[in-house]
C-alpha cells in the first residue's frame, strides 16, 4: 500500500523539487528578508525587526499608489480589449478560405514576437518616436506637421506605450485564436450556412463559443503579463539618461522606482510580497470567473 | 525492469537537481583562469623569464565594467613592474558591476581582490562595509601626485578608498567645418549663437546636449552655485540657486533637440549639429564619423553671474575589498604602488585619450600636447567631482525627473524642483 502510495510522488520529486528550489524557495527567502532590515546599512549584519517594513510598505499604497494601480487597470483592460477584437479579426482574415501566401503573412505576423523585447522597445524609442530621427517624426515633417515629441506627456506616452505593446503582444494572440479557429469543426459552418446564418451570427453562434476554451486560459496568461508590465513604460519613458517629461505609472514601476531603486531589500521584499499577494487575490478571481463563464 | 528503470532515473534526477544547486565557488572566475578576463601575464609583457621570479604568484583579479582595451592597457603596465614581487593582476568584465558587488562585494571566496569604478558609487560600497581604507596597505604619498579633484573623489569623511587612475569631464566639442567664428566666452553668446544658427523643424542645430540629465545639466547647476547633494547627503533641489540654473538652462534646452544620448551624438556624427557638449568617450566615435574636431574647455565660458561654467567630473579608481586586504594585503600594497605611478596615467592617454590623475603624467610630451586631454585637465580647474555621498545612488531618478518636466514637458522649474525635492528626501528616507 505504502509504496503503491509513494511511488507516484517518487516520479514527481524531481519537478517538485525543482518548483521548490525555483518557485518557492524565492518566495520565501523574500519573505523572509521583508521581516528584516537588510539595506545598505545593514548589508550583512542585518537582523529581523519584525513586521516594520509592511508599516512602511503600507504608507507607499499611497495616493501615488492608487493612481498608479488606475493606470495599470486602464492599461491591462485598454490592452487585453484591442488584443482580443484585432487578435480574433486578424486570425478570421488569416482563415479567410480564398487567402493566398496564408503562411507568408501568418511568417510576418511573428516577427515581433520573435524579437526580443528589449531590442524592440529601444528601437520604437529611436526609429518611430524620436522626434529628430523617429519615422513618424519623419512623416509628420514631410507632410509639412510641427514635430510630435510621442513620450512627453502623459497621455500620448501611454497611447505611445499601448500602440508597441500591440505591436509586440498581437502575434500570440493570433496565433494562439489561428490555432483555436483551425480546431473547429467545418461543417458546423456549412450548416449554419444551409440555415442562412450571416457571417457575424455563425461568428457569434460557432465560432466564439468554439475557440473559448483554447483562447480563455492565452487571455488570462496575458492579462497577468500585461498587468506586471514593465519594461516598455519604463524603458520607453523612465531609464535613466532617457527620461522624457512623462509621468506615467502603473504599479510595477511605481514600486521600482519608489522602493527597489533605495536598496533597501528589506523594504523592498515587503512592498513585493504585498504585490504577490494583491496579484493571487486577482488571479483567484479571475480562476473563479473563468470556471463560472 | 521499466519500474526499476524509472525508479532509478527519478532518483538521478533528484541527485542532478540537487548537485547542480550545491554551492561552486566560482561564479565566472576565480582570479586563476578567468574566463573572458583581460589577463596579461608578467612573462609575456615583461619578458623575463620563469627563473627570475618568486615560485609562487599572488593573483589580484580587479573587476570593473569599463573598455576591456583599456584593462588590457593598466595590466600590460603595470604586470611588468610587478613580475619580481610575484604579484599579477587580472582584470575581469563584469557587466553591471556595482549590483555584483553588492552580491559578492563581502565574499571572499567569490568576490573580486579589487575593483575598478567611478568613484560616484563610492559611499555606497562603504556604507555597505566592503571596502578597505587605502591607509591601511599603503602611505598616503602614493597618491600625492594626483590632481587634488581626483584625490578629494575618492575620500569619504576624510578617509582614503579609492585610487584615482584618470578622470573624465564634459567638454565643448564642436565641427570646425561648421562652426563660425571664435567658440563664445559667454553663455549669452553662445545663446545667441544658437538661436541664430539653429533651425528645429530642419533639425539642423548650432549645440545639441543631453539637456535632461543630472551629469550634463551640472555646468549650469554648479556654475550658479546650486547642488545636487552636499557633503552631508543632503538634497538641494529646490535651492533658489538650483532653480535658477534649471530655468536657464531651460531655454538652451528648446534649442538642443531631445535631449536623448543617441539623438544627440548622431546629429553631431552626421553633420547636423555644429557642437556638442559630451565627454571624451564621444571623441573616438566622433573621429570614426569623420568630422573635424575642435575642443574647448567649458571652463572658458561663463555665466551671466560671471562664474565659469563647472561641469561634474568622474573620477574612475580602483577601490580594495576589505576581505582581500585581510588575506593579500603586500600584494595589494604592491599593486596599488604600481598602478599609482605615472607610466600607467602615460598608458592611459595614449591608448585611449583618458586624462590621467596622475600629475606626472602630464609631463609626458603626448600627453601634454593632446587637445582632449589639455581640454579636460584645463576643465579640472572648475569641475567638480560629482557627489560620492551614498545617497547620491538615489539622485540621479528625481533629478533627471525634474529636468525632463521642465525642459520636455514644460512644467515649471520651481514645481518640478520641490516635487523631486520631496521624491528625493523620500528615496533617501527609504535608504534607512
Amino acid at each position: 500500500m505504502f509504496r503503491r502510495r509513494a511511488k507516484p510522488w517518487c516520479y514527481c520529486a524531481p519537478a517538485l523539487i525543482l518548483i521548490l528550489i525555483i518557485i518557492v524557495f524565492p518566495i520565501a527567502y523574500t519573505g523572509y528578508i521583508s521581516l528584516t532590515n537588510m539595506n545598505l546599512y545593514h548589508w550583512q549584519a542585518y537582523e529581523v525587526i519584525g513586521l516594520d517594513n509592511y508599516a512602511r510598505a503600507l504608507f507607499k499604497l499611497d495616493s501615488g499608489f492608487m493612481s498608479a494601480l488606475g493606470t495599470t487597470l486602464l492599461w491591462t483592460v485598454l490592452n487585453m480589449v484591442i488584443q482580443l477584437v484585432f487578435g480574433f479579426l486578424i486570425a478570421l482574415g488569416l482563415n479567410a478560405p480564398k487567402l493566398k501566401l496564408r503562411r507568408l503573412y501568418k511568417t510576418l505576423l511573428m516577427v515581433p514576437w520573435a524579437m526580443p523585447a528589449y531590442i524592440s522597445i529601444l528601437l520604437w524609442r529611436v526609429g518611430m518616436f524620436n522626434t529628430e530621427l523617429g519615422l513618424l517624426n519623419k512623416w509628420l515633417t514631410a507632410l509639412g506637421f510641427e514635430k510630435i515629441d510621442f513620450l512627453a506627456s502623459n497621455g500620448i506616452a501611454f497611447v505611445s506605450c499601448i500602440a508597441l505593446n500591440l505591436w509586440m503582444a498581437l502575434p500570440f494572440m493570433i496565433s494562439t485564436i489561428d490555432g483555436a479557429l483551425q480546431s473547429i469543426d467545418r461543417s458546423l459552418y456549412e450548416s449554419a450556412q444551409l440555415d442562412g446564418a450571416g457571417f457575424w451570427t455563425q461568428a457569434w453562434k460557432i465560432t466564439i463559443p468554439s475557440i473559448r476554451p483554447v483562447v480563455a486560459p492565452a487571455a488570462v496568461m496575458t492579462t497577468f503579463i500585461t498587468f506586471k508590465q514593465f519594461d516598455i513604460i519604463y524603458l520607453l519613458t523612465q531609464q535613466r539618461g532617457y527620461m522624457t517629461g512623462a509621468t506615467l505609472n502603473t504599479v510595477i514601476t511605481y514600486v521600482h522606482q519608489n522602493a527597489f531603486a533605495s536598496n533597501n531589500y528589506g523594504l523592498s521584499s515587503a512592498v513585493s510580497m504585498l504585490l504577490f499577494v494583491i496579484i493571487i487575490i486577482f488571479s483567484f478571481l479571475t480562476n473563479r470567473s473563468l470556471r463560472e463563464g | 525492469m521499466k519500474k526499476m528503470i524509472a525508479t532509478l532515473l527519478s532518483v538521478l534526477l533528484i541527485v542532478s537537481t540537487l548537485a547542480a544547486c550545491s554551492t561552486a565557488n566560482d561564479p565566472g572566475g576565480d582570479g586563476t583562469a578567468p574566463a573572458g578576463g583581460t589577463t596579461a601575464s608578467a612573462e609575456t609583457a615583461g619578458g623575463e623569464t620563469e627563473d627570475s621570479r618568486p615560485a609562487e604568484t599572488t593573483e589580484l583579479t580587479i573587476w570593473h565594467d569599463g573598455d576591456e582595451s583599456l584593462m588590457q592597457t593598466i595590466a600590460d603596465t603595470v604586470n611588468p613592474m610587478l613580475a619580481d614581487n610575484g604579484v599579477s593582476l587580472t582584470f575581469e568584465k563584469r557587466t553591471g558591476l556595482s549590483d555584483q558587488l553588492k552580491l559578492y562585494g563581502g565574499d571572499a571566496a567569490n568576490g573580486p581582490d579589487m575593483y575598478l569604478w567611478a568613484h560616484d558609487s563610492l559611499g555606497t560600497f562603504v556604507a555597505m562595509e566592503i571596502l578597505a581604507p587605502l591607509t591601511d596597505l599603503v602611505d598616503e604619498s602614493v597618491w600625492a601626485d594626483d590632481l587634488p579633484l581626483t584625490v578629494e573623489a575618492g575620500q569619504i569623511g576624510g578617509t582614503q578608498y579609492l585610487l584615482p587612475l584618470y578622470f573624465e569631464t564634459l567638454l565643448f566639442l564642436y565641427n570646425k567645418d561648421l562652426w563660425q567664428g571664435d567658440i563664445p566666452s559667454t553663455t549669452e553668446e553662445l545663446y545667441a549663437y544658437m538661436v541664430a544658427n539653429t533651425d528645429t523643424s530642419a533639425g539642423t542645430y548650432a549645440v545639441v546636449n543631453q539637456h535632461s540629465t543630472s551629469y550634463n545639466v551640472s555646468p549650469f547647476i554648479n556654475g550658479f552655485g546650486g547642488y545636487i547633494l552636499d557633503a552631508e547627503g543632503n538634497p538641494g533641489l529646490n535651492d533658489p540657486r538650483t532653480i535658477e540654473a534649471v530655468e536657464y538652462n531651460q531655454k538652451f534646452a528648446a534649442l538642443e533637440a531631445d535631449g536623448d544620448y543617441n539623438t544627440v551624438t548622431t546629429l553631431f556624427n552626421e553633420g547636423k549639429a555644429a557642437a556638442i557638449i559630451g565627454g571624451p568617450w564621444l571623441v573616438p566615435g566622433i573621429r570614426a564619423a569623420g568630422i573635424d574636431l575642435g575642443v574647448a574647455s567649458l571652463s572658458d565660458m561663463t555665466l551671466p553671474n560671471g562664474n565659469p561654467l563647472a561641469p561634474f567630473s568622474g573620477i574612475q579608481g580602483i577601490g580594495v575589498m576589505k576581505a582581500a586586504a585581510e588575506t593579500k594585503g603586500d600584494a595589494i600594497a604592491l599593486a596599488l604602488e604600481a598602478l599609482a605611478s605615472p607610466e600607467v596615467g602615460i598608458a592611459l592617454a595614449e591608448a585611449g585619450g583618458c586624462a590621467p590623475a596622475n600629475s606626472l603624467s602630464y609631463e609626458d610630451p603626448d600627453v601634454s600636447s593632446d587637445e582632449v586631454i589639455a581640454a579636460i585637465k584645463h576643465t579640472a580647474e572648475t569641475a567638480q567631482p560629482m557627489p560620492n555621498a551614498a545617497e547620491m545612488n538615489v539622485m540621479w531618478g528625481p533629478v533627471d525627473s525634474m529636468l525632463a518636466a521642465v525642459n520636455r514637458n514644460g512644467q515649471d522649474a520651481a514645481t518640478a524642483a520641490e516635487e523631486a525635492q520631496a521624491a528625493a528626501l523620500q528615496a533617501i528616507a527609504d535608504m534607512q
